[in-house]
Order: C-alpha cells, then structure tokens, then sequence
C-alpha cells in the first residue's frame, strides 16, 4: 500500500459564524471504501463517484460523532462505535510497510476502514473534551482488527446495530454481515426483530400489528356500501368523496357527502329536522353529530377511538363562531371547536341550572335583567 | 342535482327481482331520462286487490334521494288512502317520512303493504272510507269490481287490443296513438278516447 493511494485528498473547514465551532473533518477517499450513497442505492454520482461502487468492497461504518466524543445515539447507533485510539495503535500489529496508521492484519490485503485521523488533528481537537464516549465502555482492542467480524467477537451483541438489509428482504453480505440479523417478525414477515434489545422487539411488535390491523380494516372498508348512493364508499371517484360518515348513535355506514346532504335537507320539503333529517336513514335512530373517517370501524372501541380522535383534533381549532370572544357561539358549551380568548385564556361557562315547574331541572341560558325591566309596568 | 347513477342501479336491481316481487320499474321517456317513471306492482294476494296490476306514475323530483319520488296511480283504484279521481297516495314515506335509504322498489313495497292495510282514519279518500268503515262488504265488492275493471292484466296483444277499441267506434289512428301514449294500457286508452 502506498502511500499516494493513501493520501488525503480532502480537507474541508467550516467556520460556524454563530458558534465559531471549528469543525475539522478529514475524509480519506479511497476508491476501495464502498460509498454509503452507494449501498443505499442513491449515489448520484455514478460512475464518476471517487467511492466504490463494488459490493466486495468494505464499507466505512464507523461513528465520527463517538471519535468526537459524543454520540447523541449512544448505544443505539446505527455505526461502528471505535475508539480513535484504536485507530492510532493499529499499525503496529499491521504490514508496517505503510505510513498510514491504519493497517489490516491478517488475510486481508485492503484497508477495512474508510476513516483515519492523524495524531496532531486529533491532539488539537481532543484536548477540549471532558470525557469521551469510549471512556464509559471500553472496548477491546481486537474489535476492530479484522473488517469482516470485527465486533462480532467481544462487542455485547445488544450493542450491534441491526442489519437494515436483511430487514428489507435480504443482506447480500450473508454470514459475513457485521450487523445482526433480526428474529423474523410474525407480523410484517421481516428480519427486524432485534434479538437481545428485549424494549425494542416489544416495540416493533406494537407498531406492526396496530399497523397490520389498520391495514385489514381498510380492506375490509373497500367492500362497504353508502345505503344513500349505493355505491362503495372507498371506490367514489375524487378523495373528499372517499370517507365514511359516522353517526354518532348507530353503526350503518354512509359516505360523509351523502349523509351531509340529507341532514342539510331543507325543513321546508315537511320533513322534520328531528325526527326525520338528523336520524339515521336506515333505522331512524338520532344522532347530533357525524363524524368523518377514511376508514370504518369494526368495534365499538374502535368507533370511540375514532369519535374521540376527531373531537380531540377539533378541539385544537379556534371556533369561528366565538371569534376569540367576540363573538357568539349557537352551539355554546356543546361546541367542538376551541372558545379562548386572545390571550389564550379559556372560556369559562357556569351554567345556571333551574328548578322548573314540573320538578325537572332546566339549564337557564342568558337571562338579562333588561328582559324582566321591559316586562315591568310602572304605576 | 339527482344522482342519476343510483336511478339506474335501482332500476336494474328491481327489474332483476322481478320473477319475485312482480315489481317493475321502467323509464317512461326516451333514453337517459329518468325523471319520469312507471312502476308496475301486483294487488295483493287474499285482498280485493288480488289477480289486479296497478300502474304507478312516478316522478323524481330533482333532488332525489334526499326528496322523496311523487308517486301517484295511474290505474283507477278503490281504497281509503288512494284518490279514486286522482290516484293521489297518502303514505308518510312518500311524504315527511321519507328517508334516502328508501328505494323505488322498496317504496313500491310499501304501497303494496298499504294497499292490503288501509288506514280508514287517515283517508285520502273520505267517500271510499266512510263506505269503509259503515258498509265493508259494499267496499270490497267495489274494490274487487274496480279491479277487475281497471287492473286486469291484459293478455291480449296490442293488435288485439286495437281492433277492440276500433270495433267500439273509435278510429284506428286516434287508437293506435292513445294505446301508446299510455303505454299499452287498454283501459286507460279507453278512458282517454271517450274523454277527448
């Protein structure tokens, strides 16, 4: 190896105007490191990339935040966590022909690593820190030795990351993969199981099976009919038409238009607005509200995620009717929408509740005194 | 707007029943146009309707489903909630309680139902209820006559049914016409030459 190919050839400054942080990052471009674009299949430098573009190559996992010192990700990093001075200790143990630092022992004719610092870069820029992340875990030398199971040996396998490959369908680098390849999840049919991060593999297994079920009850939606237009719901031509309108008192499905058409029905065709318009069109049961959802329900407990869901969203709208207070509202305390004032207070409602004539409890809305005064007939 | 994709749905799905129901629906004007309709039910079984095929007129208003169909028979009829003058209904569904689940069939239905449970108290027809109501044998031997009268299936074709009403005194052309314009009916062509 000489040390031409091992050059660096790129060296980039960037001075923070804010911060005034000096961040200082040495890439080592080697035509022999594969390119992270490249395995992500989003290289849009093709042929012309100064990365490999050859599977065999090896690839650059290694974390530069951990090398810095802090890693936000910690344990959970999806990159190799190696010391620096791992790095620096290295060439000892490797063909000492090279001037560079970073050497394979062993079978391995290539470098393993796409990532090299140098002693006074890292002298200078180690000094500020206070405690560097390798200090809490210390890992053993040998972990980084060899590119195809470094790690594999001595790194707590609850520290390697998960192999997104063989989550997708399948890792091209087979038993050779550094990563851990997931327990096949039941639910999604994917490697993605993480075999000792028990609060993970609980976690995935939450997620895909509430997503599995969204999934059946948006099929099972497709089939169902509006009983206004008869058509299926899901299948009408333009998006706004795609959504059921749920009644708030019974369970039959209509498409949000139809069932808004009918209860906006004018009065005046003799149809009462109670007993006719507002009730269901096939059991005539009353509902005060409809709710809108692109998907059906199949349980009541889903029903009542639903409804609660919509409100909760309404919730967080300003009525238009209050106006921030200076309005009036017709639907009052019952309103879905948000009653607050300018200044984000809350609309405060006590409500008068009177004892009527026939021992029934009524709730007094707005009495003025005025109303009384123009009753009163003065002598 | 009237949704003309469920008229035509309707249509098709109760004239695919027919064999069980015996209720037909067909649009009366040229093609594509819904608005004007004739339904076509039998009187029911065990009631002086029984053996009758009553016509109906049906008009959809423009904002059908969410306004009910205008409903009115075209065959003469004998009961309390049915005009004998006008063939004017007076069924709830057909007026404030109508709901858009409801389907011209299911309407059509409906008038079947009331034709075998008429409602005396609510008439229509104050005449026919009150000879409902006082005298129920004269009423069902008048409904049974107007529904042999009215109401009989013909099994005559339509060369048949011409040459009887050319053989009555009318002439062939103003027959001819008259048959169609009511769509085949012989009795209602009838009624129609002698009042014009």
């Amino acid at each position: 190896m000489d040390a031409a190919f091992l050059s660096f050839s790129t060296l980039l400054h960037l001075v923070f105007k804010r911060n005034l942080t000096l961040i200082i990052c040495f890439i080592s471009v080697s035509f022999r490191v594969l390119c992270k674009f490249f395995a992500h299949g989003a290289c849009l430098k093709g042929e012309n990339c100064e990365f490999s573009h050859d599977w065999n190559a090896p690839p650059n996992n290694i974390c530069t935040f951990y090398q810095k010192g802090n890693c936000a990700y910690g344990s959970r990093c999806r990159y190799d966590h190696v010391k620096v001075s791992q790095l620096l200790q290295t060439p000892g143990s490797g063909s000492s022909a090279t001037s560079h630092p970073r050497s394979v022992s062993g079978s391995a004719a290539v470098p393993r690593s796409g990532v090299y610092t140098t002693d006074s870069i890292l002298g200078e820029h180690f000094v500020s820190m206070s405690s560097p992340a390798w200090s809490e875990k210390p890992l053993s030398h040998d972990s980084i030795d060899d590119g195809g199971t470094r790690e594999s040996r001595s790194v707590d396998p609850f520290d390697r990351p998960l192999c997104s490959f063989a989550a997708a369908g399948s890792c091209p680098r087979g038993e050779n993969c550094p990563h851990i390849h997931g327990d096949l999840c039941a639910t999604c049919g994917k490697q993605c199981l993480h075999p000792f991060r028990l609060h993970e593999r609980e976690e995935h297994r939450k997620t895909c099976e509430k997503k599995q079920t969204h999934l059946e009850s948006l099929k099972q939606s497709q089939e169902i009919e509006c009983s206004v237009c008869l058509e299926r719901v899901l299948a009408k031509p333009t998006a706004a038409e795609r959504k059921f309108g749920i009644l708030s008192e019974c369970d039959h499905p209509f498409c949000v238009s139809c069932i808004r058409n009918w209860r906006n029905s004018s009065p005046a065709s003799g149809m009462d607005v109670n007993s006719t318009l507002r009730a269901c069109p096939i059991c005539r049961k009353l509902s005060y509200f409809i709710v809108p959802s692109v998907i059906w329900y199949f349980s009541n407990k889903e029903k009542e995620e639903l409804v609660d869901n919509y409100k909760a969203k309404l919730r967080s709208i300003d009525c238009k009717h209050f106006d921030f207070g200076n309005g009036t509202c017709p639907f009052g305390t019952s309103c879905f929408y948000k009653h607050a004032y300018r200044d984000g207070r809350l609309e405060e409602v006590v409500l008068r509740h009177l004892g009527g004539e026939d021992g029934e409890t009524v709730i007094a809305k707005e009495i003025r005194l005025s109303e009384f005064l123009s009753n009163m007939h003065l002598r | 707007m009237m949704d003309f994709a469920r008229v035509q749905k309707e249509l098709h799905d109760c004239n695919k029943g027919v064999d069980e129901s015996g209720i037909s629906i067909k649009p009366k004007g040229e093609d594509g146009n819904f608005t004007l309709l004739l339904g076509t039910l039998p009187g029911p079984i065990g009631t002086p309707y029984e053996g009758g095929v009553f016509n109906i007129d049906i008009i959809l208003p423009e904002g059908y489903p969410f306004e009910p169909p205008k409903m009115k028979f075209a065959t003469k009829v004998w009961h309390p909630n049915i005009s004998s003058q006008s063939g004017a209904i007076c069924l709830d569904i057909l007026k404030d309680q109508w709901s858009p689940a409801l389907t011209l069939k299911t309407a059509l239905l409906s008038v079947q139902a009331l034709l075998s449970t008429p409602e005396p108290d609510d008439p229509q027809d104050a005449v026919v209820a009150q000879q409902y109501l006082r005298d129920y044998p004269t009423f069902e031997g008048t409904a049974r006559y107007w529904t042999s009268a009215f109401a009989r299936p013909s099994s005559l074709g339509i060369e048949d049914k011409v040459q009887k009403l050319v053989e009555m005194g009318f002439p062939e052309g103003a027959v001819r016409s008259t048959l169609e314009a009511v769509g085949g009916d012989e009795n209602m062509a009838l009624e129609k030459l002698c009042s014009g």
